[in-house]
């Protein structure tokens, strides 16, 4: 009796591995995990239905997916993939990804310009943008300035980014800023985050958890990305998206073709599709992503909740991808050492 | 005790390769990679991973805690054993059934409970402060406190189990005798239950100290990282700093902790019993 | 009598530390707000009819069980004879196999995950699937071989020598006197092992690939962005669909008269 419950769980095993190889035409994918099921609405499955072929999705967040993708060098599972600037960067250095054919994305000259070429590798193509600022509660305290987040009465009730998330590094650098210095290598903001780090109540990792603590009051304020703030909007409390003093930061979502895959044309497909207005205007809607696609054109109300228009993507103070690749380890070793203590 | 070594083989060998090949090897090789330099092979990249500050501290932390846990659950394991064993059968099949049943719950949404239970306006906070032991709410999230109840909550059940399976083949008789023979439950317990008990301490135990060590879920998420254990420490290392030296050695320690785990509680266990 | 109040405060305090969250993660799955919050607020059952319009939960569901289910009963099938082996026979190099085969519970997931998909499935070429079969067969072999040799050890073994003696074939004595004895063991192995496989998380993480993603992978990854009562509406479910598994065990097996 167990070998046949054997026999039937490995049948049914190599069917589901089976399955994929089966169809004539795959594409395969990886994103991030988020809104999965709008995606499938709006993107994936209008696609299929488009191209008569299948959508395989692989999800998880951005290093992980360069850390797959270098696994798999030899042997490409993945054809075309969204990552963070500057993981693609990395991608680009360690030869993992190809240079993508514009001429092949009718909606290429619809996108803003930052996002036409944002490495200038010509290896990436941006498909959303979001700013990163602060969300408090405005009943408690006064935010004017990233430096507001050490005050003495501020700091226990702060959530600030772990310096391995995408945001942690351009909020230390708006602190940095705060604090009057623009220096890359971030040591006088860790220095000041580490004075500080038995007050503030944590480092986090997912931004998605800080929903949960802000609304149980474990924090009053913490710096989040905009595509986070959706779910912030609908608690029932005081909150708001601050405009510190020293402008706002954020970063862009790109996407990447890997070297080596047998499905380019499809890849191709896929993310002209992806970048047209239409797809662009519905991922918008649904508070997914904020277009690329400057003729994108929403409500006010949606307009208010995601990162929109070309002047708010010009106005954040970015960090270019070079510099956080070429400083991540020093980050991490420094942040490590006084913040970890 | 049967004789026949070729038919012993043939029964063990399928185990024992299947173990080799897909497990010991990959590993092996990972591990290999903490003493591979350009140059040959060497221990400078462990010497260097200890003189860190932080290194040491994470790794006395993770040690602290997978004791700390092992210890209590052992306690409140045998309490609840005991318990369960002198139950009527029918009562007793229900009561292992609820043990076991944390145990299905995926640990992810365990974890995410106890945000909701220690926060400061969770159950918690509102019963010290109603019995007026605080005035102001306590902070337990990202404190050792949290991972220590956490892992305590997902580990505890695996103790249970395995000290019911040891009591269960004790003689129904063996306690109360020696309690009519003068013996208090101390005794009953060193000279009694324990030497008789050992096997299921020992998979016990080990079960609990290793799932501490390596539990990532737990700390990640009840610790965050201003709690940082080993655990925790490599996945940053091989996810963020694509570190595999350091990963390498990471991994390296908590498989050493974890077989000095096991011939510790042997030792103790067996030192007991042939005395 | 004083037993009986020692039992059951004993057990009562230790059930309320193990299920409490449970039932605090049920009573918010029932909830109208939006996020995780005891006391809830509001009743609905909404974020349960959620849980079963998300498509990659259905599918990483499958995937979940047929793995615990497939790497438990393997590894079941391999441990039993080594737990025979170990327990019954002058076994030559016993300490050995008893150290390979209980290798995977000491050596943290993500290890195994990276260091399967570094040395095994890309070097190979093996497809994901079959890597995390592999995994799970051996995640789950210590526990099967640990549990299995532990209700072996606590069985006599004259009844089973006897019956050679009478002219039994081992196999015989084995399936006949030794195997409907050790039962309870086996099914404990077996629920110990499918739970171990079913919640494993860092093992997993590494190796998930395009379409092959198991269950709890996919709750992480869905909590990463999401953070409403969908996942403990999920989690309550699947606890349920546990509790009934342990409830037939118990009623078709009598799993408590083994354990």
């Amino acid at each position: 009796m167990t070998l046949k419950a054997l026999l039937g769980a490995a049948a049914a095993l190599s069917m589901t591995a089976g399955l994929a190889q089966a169809q004539e035409k795959t594409l395969t994918i990886s994103v991030y995990s988020f809104a999965q099921d709008e995606f499938n609405e709006i993107l994936y499955k209008p696609f299929e239905e488009k191209c008569g072929c299948k959508v395989v999705v692989e999800t998880g967040n951005s290093v992980e997916r360069l850390a797959k993708m270098e696994a798999n060098k030899t042997n490409p599972v993945i054809d075309m993939a969204v990552m963070s600037m500057a993981d693609s960067l990395s991608a680009a250095r360690q030869d993992l990804i190809d240079t993508i054919d514009t001429s092949r994305l009718t909606n290429y000259d619809k996108l803003y310009d930052i996002a036409k070429d944002p490495n200038g590798d010509g290896k990436s193509v941006g498909y959303t943008f979001y700013s990163t600022s602060i969300v408090y509660r405005t009943d408690k305290m006064e935010i004017e300035s990233w430096g507001d987040l050490l005050k003495d009465d501020i700091a226990p009730h702060v959530a600030f980014p772990n310096v391995t998330t995408n945001q942690g590094p351009p909020a230390l650098y708006m602190l940095g800023k705060a604090m009057g210095s623009d220096s890359p290598d971030l040591t006088a903001p860790i220095d000041a985050v580490a004075e500080k780090a038995d007050d503030i109540v944590t480092f986090y990792v997912r931004s998605s958890q800080l929903v949960q603590l802000m609304q149980q009051e474990e924090i009053l304020a913490a710096p989040i990305g905009r595509f986070a703030w959706a779910p912030f909007a609908k608690l029932d409390l005081p909150l708001a998206w601050a405009t510190p003093k020293e402008g706002q930061t954020g970063g862009m979502n790109v996407m990447v073709v890997t070297k080596g895959s047998k499905n380019r044309d499809l890849a191709l497909e896929f993310m002209d599709f992806w970048l047209s207005t239409d797809i662009q205007t519905k991922l918008a809607e649904a508070m997914v992503d904020s277009p690329a696609n400057k003729d994108v054109k929403v409500s006010e109300e949606v307009a208010n909740n995601i990162t929109f228009g070309e002047d708010t993507a010009k106005s954040l103070k970015l960090l270019p991808s070079e510099v956080i690749l070429d400083h991540r380890d020093q980050w991490l070793a420094e942040w490590n050492a006084k913040v970890g203590q | 005790m049967f004789q026949n070594r070729t038919e012993a083989l043939a029964l063990a060998l399928p185990a024992a390769l299947f173990a080799a090949i897909v497990f010991l090897v990959p590993v092996a090789i990972l591990l290999s990679e903490g003493f591979r330099t350009a140059d040959g092979w060497s221990i400078q990249a462990y010497i260097d991973f200890f003189s860190m500050p932080l290194n040491q501290k994470v790794f006395l932390r993770t040690l602290r805690l997978g004791l700390t846990v092992t210890f209590v659950a052992a306690i409140i394991g045998y309490a609840a054993a005991y318990a369960i064993v002198t139950l009527p059968p029918s009562s007793k099949g229900k009561m292992i059934g609820l043990v076991v049943l944390p145990l299905m719950i995926s640990p992810v949404a365990r974890t995410y409970a106890w945000i909701v239970i220690l926060g400061r306006t969770g159950i918690v906070n509102q019963a010290l402060m109603t019995v007026g032991l605080t005035d102001g709410p306590v902070r337990f999230l990202f404190t050792e406190t949290a991972v220590f109840i956490g892992l305590l909550q997902l580990f505890l059940p695996l103790m249970i189990i395995s000290l019911i399976s040891a009591l269960e083949n004790l003689p129904r008789d063996a306690v109360p005798a020696a309690r009519v023979l003068g013996a208090n439950w101390f005794q009953v317990f060193w000279k009694v239950l324990l030497p008789l008990t050992r096997e299921g301490l020992v998979i016990g135990g080990t079960l609990v100290f290793t799932g501490s060590l390596t539990a990532y879920i737990t700390p990640a998420i009840l610790g965050g990282s201003k709690v940082l254990m080993l655990e925790t420490l490599l996945y940053q290392q091989v996810t963020v700093a694509n570190n595999f030296v350091s990963a390498s050695i990471i991994a390296l320690i908590l498989i050493l902790m974890s077989f000095a785990a096991n011939i510790l509680l042997r030792r103790i266990a067996s030192a007991r019993n042939s005395k | 009598m004083t037993q009986k109040l020692y039992t059951w405060t004993i057990l009562s305090l230790v059930l309320v530390f193990l299920i409490g969250p449970f039932l605090i993660i049920t009573a918010a799955s029932f909830s109208a707000g939006d996020t995780l919050a005891f006391p809830p607020e509001g009743f609905s059952f909404k974020w349960i009819v959620k849980v079963f319009t998300v498509e990659s939960f259905r599918e990483s569901f499958v995937t979940s069980i047929i793995l615990a289910v497939g790497g438990t009963l393997t590894a079941l099938i391999l441990g039993i004879p080594a737990s025979y082996a170990m327990s019954r026979y002058k076994l030559p190099g016993a300490e050995t196999v008893r150290f390979l085969v209980s290798l995977p519970i000491v050596v943290p997931g993500i290890i195994v995950g990276l260091a399967l998909l570094r040395y095994f499935v890309i070097p190979l070429g093996i497809s994901i699937s079959l890597a995390l079969f592999v995994a799970h067969t051996a995640l789950v072999l210590p526990y099967a071989v640990r549990v299995v040799s532990a209700s072996l050890n606590n069985l006599r073994s004259d009844m089973e020598e006897a019956a050679v003696l009478l002219g039994s074939t081992r196999f015989g004595a084995f399936m006949r006197i030794v195997l409907p004895n050790i039962r309870g063991g086996v099914l404990a192995a077996f629920i110990l092992g499918f739970v171990t496989s079913f919640n494993q998380v860092p093992v997993s993480l590494f190796l998930s690939g395009p379409g092959v993603r198991t269950l709890p992978i996919d709750m992480l990854g869905y909590m990463e962005i999401v953070f409403d009562p969908s996942i403990a509406a999920l989690s309550s479910l699947l606890a349920f669909f546990s509790i009934g598994i342990v409830f037939a065990a118990e009623r078709f097996l009598g799993f408590s008269r083994y354990v």
